[in-house]
C-alpha cells in the first residue's frame, strides 16, 4: 500500500557514521520536509512540486505507462504522455530500464512492435540530445547557425518580461504553461513548444533568456534537450522557426482554454500560417520551405515544421 | 591499481539503483552534494531541490551541500578512501567537477546504462539518420508474443 500522501518514504540505513555537516535524511513528513528546505537552502524560492522525487515514484508513474495509447495521443495536452522526464533525466530510471519496460507491457498485452514504436522514438530523442551534447559541450549555449527569422539577432530582449515570468499576459494559455512551470516544475511538449514560440517570435526574446528560465524551473531541466529545443524554434537549430496559430493551439488543447480568456477578440494567434508569417518575420528572411520538416496543418500551404509532429525534427 | 577502499560520488544523473558506482561498490559510503555555486548562479527553483533530495534520500547516500569537488573530497579523506568511483557525466559541469577530484585523487568512471549500442557510432548530424543507425539495434532486445 502506499505511504499517506504527506509521508516520505524511509531512507535506506548507511552503514558508516553521519558527519556534523551532512544534511539531515529523515523528516516527519513532506510539509516539514518542504520547511527545512528553506532554511537548507535559503537562496531558492517556491515550494514543493506535487510530483515527487524517488525510486518508488518513478516506478509508480512507470505503471501508468501506456505505449499503445501514447502512440495515438501524445500531441494532446490530455494525451497519454508518461510524465516519467524527471526520473529519466536525473537517472532515477534509466533510458534502458523504460525501454525495456516498453518491450514488457508489448509481450504482456500481446501488441506488436508498431504499437510501441512511437514511444520508444521518443526515448531516441533522448538520447540523441546527450549524445549530441556529448559532442558539443558547452557549445550547446552558442546559435548552432544563424537565426532564419530574417531578424536582427541583436533585436531580441534578453530578459523574459516580467508579464511572461509572473503569468500576467493575459493570454489564458500561456498564463497556464507558466502557472504549470512554476507550480509543478513539469509541462507538456506542446505547451513547451507554444510557449518557447510565444517568447522567442511574439515576443522577441533570445531563446537563451527562455532556456534559462525553463531550467529555473523544469524538473527534467536538461540543458541538452532544452537550449537545444529552445534553438529548434527559434530556427538556430532548424531551417526554419517553428509557430503555430491559434487553431492549433485550440485543437490540442481541446478548446480548455479559448473560451474564456480574457483575450478573445484580440488573441495573438489568430490567423492562418501564412497570416502570422508575415506579421512575426522579416522579409527576406530565409524561411521558406526548405525541406526537413513538412507542414501539416490543414490550410498551410508552405512547409512548416509540424506542430503535429509537435517536436523538433531534423 | 584498482581501487581497494573507494568513496563514490552520486550526482544528478544518475540517482537511482542503475547507476553503475552503487552496483559495482554496494557497500561502499557514498555521497551526494548539492552544488550550491550551480544553484544560486543557475536560480534553481527550490522545487526542483527538492525533487533531487526526495531522489537522494532513496538511496544509501550521504547528503551535502557545497563546493561539490571539495566535499568529495573532504568525504573520501574521511573514510580514508583510496579513491573516488562515479557514473560518467555528460554535462560538462559535472565532467569539470570530476577533473577538479581528479586532480587530487584517483578516479574511475563507470559507463552508465546504454539505451543502444550500435556497432559503430551512430551519426548525429540529423536525429531522422541518428535513427536510422540506432533503431534497429534498441528494438533487437524485442520479441513479441503476439500470435
Ligand atoms: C522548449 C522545450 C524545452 C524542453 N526541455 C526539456 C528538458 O529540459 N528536459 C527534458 O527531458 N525534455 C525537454 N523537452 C522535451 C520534451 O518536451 C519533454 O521531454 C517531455 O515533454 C517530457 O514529458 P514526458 O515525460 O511525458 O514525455 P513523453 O512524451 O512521455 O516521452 C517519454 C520520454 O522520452 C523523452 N523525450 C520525449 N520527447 C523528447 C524530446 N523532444 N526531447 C528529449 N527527450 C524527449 C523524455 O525522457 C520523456 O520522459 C523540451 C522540449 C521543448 C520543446
Amino acid at each position: 500500500m502506499d505511504a499517506p500522501l504527506t509521508q516520505l518514504p524511509a531512507p535506506p540505513p548507511l552503514n558508516w557514521a553521519v558527519a556534523e555537516d551532512d544534511l539531515p535524511r529523515e523528516f516527519p513528513n513532506r510539509d516539514e520536509f518542504a520547511q527545512d528546505l528553506e532554511q537548507l537552502f535559503p537562496q531558492t524560492e517556491g515550494g514543493l512540486s506535487p510530483l515527487r522525487g524517488g525510486r518508488d515514484a518513478a516506478e509508480r508513474q512507470l505503471e501508468r505507462m501506456n505505449a499503445k495509447c501514447y502512440g495515438r495521443s501524445r500531441n494532446h495536452l490530455d494525451g497519454a504522455v508518461t510524465q516519467l522526464s524527471p526520473y529519466i533525466r536525473h537517472g532515477v530510471l534509466s533510458l534502458a530500464e523504460v525501454r525495456e519496460a516498453v518491450f514488457d507491457q508489448l509481450r504482456q498485452h500481446r501488441q506488436q512492435r508498431e504499437d510501441g514504436a512511437t514511444l520508444i522514438k521518443e526515448l531516441g530523442w533522448r538520447d540523441f540530445w546527450q549524445r549530441i551534447w556529448t559532442g558539443l559541450g558547452d557549445q550547446i549555449n552558442n546559435n548552432q547557425e544563424e537565426l532564419n527569422t530574417g531578424h536582427d539577432p541583436n533585436s531580441y530582449g534578453r530578459n523574459v518580461p516580467d508579464d511572461i515570468r509572473t503569468g500576467r499576459t493575459g493570454l489564458a494559455c500561456m498564463d497556464r504553461f507558466q502557472a504549470d512551470l512554476v507550480e509543478t516544475g513539469w509541462l507538456h511538449n506542446h505547451a513547451r513548444l507554444w510557449l518557447a514560440a510565444y517568447v522567442v517570435h511574439w515576443r522577441r526574446v533570445h531563446w537563451k533568456a527562455g532556456a534559462d528560465w525553463f531550467l529555473e524551473h523544469l524538473l527534467d531541466g536538461d540543458p541538452a534537450s532544452n537550449h537545444l529545443s529552445w534553438q529548434w524554434v527559434a530556427s538556430s537549430f532548424s531551417h526554419k522557426p517553428y509557430f503555430f496559430n491559434r487553431e492549433n493551439l485550440e485543437r490540442y488543447s481541446k478548446g480548455r482554454f479559448c473560451t474564456d480568456c480574457p483575450s478573445a477578440g484580440c488573441c495573438p494567434f489568430e490567423g492562418s500560417y501564412a497570416q502570422l508569417e508575415t506579421q512575426l518575420f522579416a522579409p527576406p528572411a530565409a524561411i521558406g520551405d526548405t525541406g526537413g520538416t513538412h507542414g501539416r496543418e490543414r490550410g498551410a500551404t508552405f512547409a512548416r515544421p509540424s506542430a503535429a509532429a509537435a517536436r523538433p525534427k531534423r | 591499481m584498482p581501487l581497494q577502499r573507494p568513496v563514490l560520488w552520486v550526482h544528478e544523473e544518475a540517482l537511482g539503483p542503475r547507476n553503475p558506482a552503487l552496483l559495482a561498490w554496494p557497500q561502499a559510503p557514498a555521497l551526494f552534494v548539492f552544488d550550491s555555486a550551480w544553484i544560486s548562479s543557475a536560480h534553481i527553483s527550490r522545487k526542483r531541490i527538492g525533487f533531487l533530495y526526495e531522489s537522494a534520500l532513496a538511496l544509501p547516500v550521504s547528503l551535502r551541500k557545497g563546493d561539490v569537488a571539495a566535499e568529495v573530497m573532504a568525504f573520501a579523506k574521511c573514510h580514508t578512501a583510496d579513491g573516488v568511483v562515479s557514473s560518467r557525466p555528460v554535462d560538462p559541469r559535472l565532467q569539470r567537477i570530476a577533473n577538479s577530484i581528479r586532480r587530487q585523487w584517483p578516479i574511475v568512471l563507470l559507463e552508465p546504462d546504454a539505451f543502444v549500442n550500435p556497432p559503430r557510432p551512430p551519426r548525429l548530424g540529423r536525429f531522422s539518420r541518428y535513427w536510422r543507425d540506432a533503431e534497429s539495434v534498441v528494438w533487437e532486445g524485442f520479441t513479441s508474443n503476439a500470435s
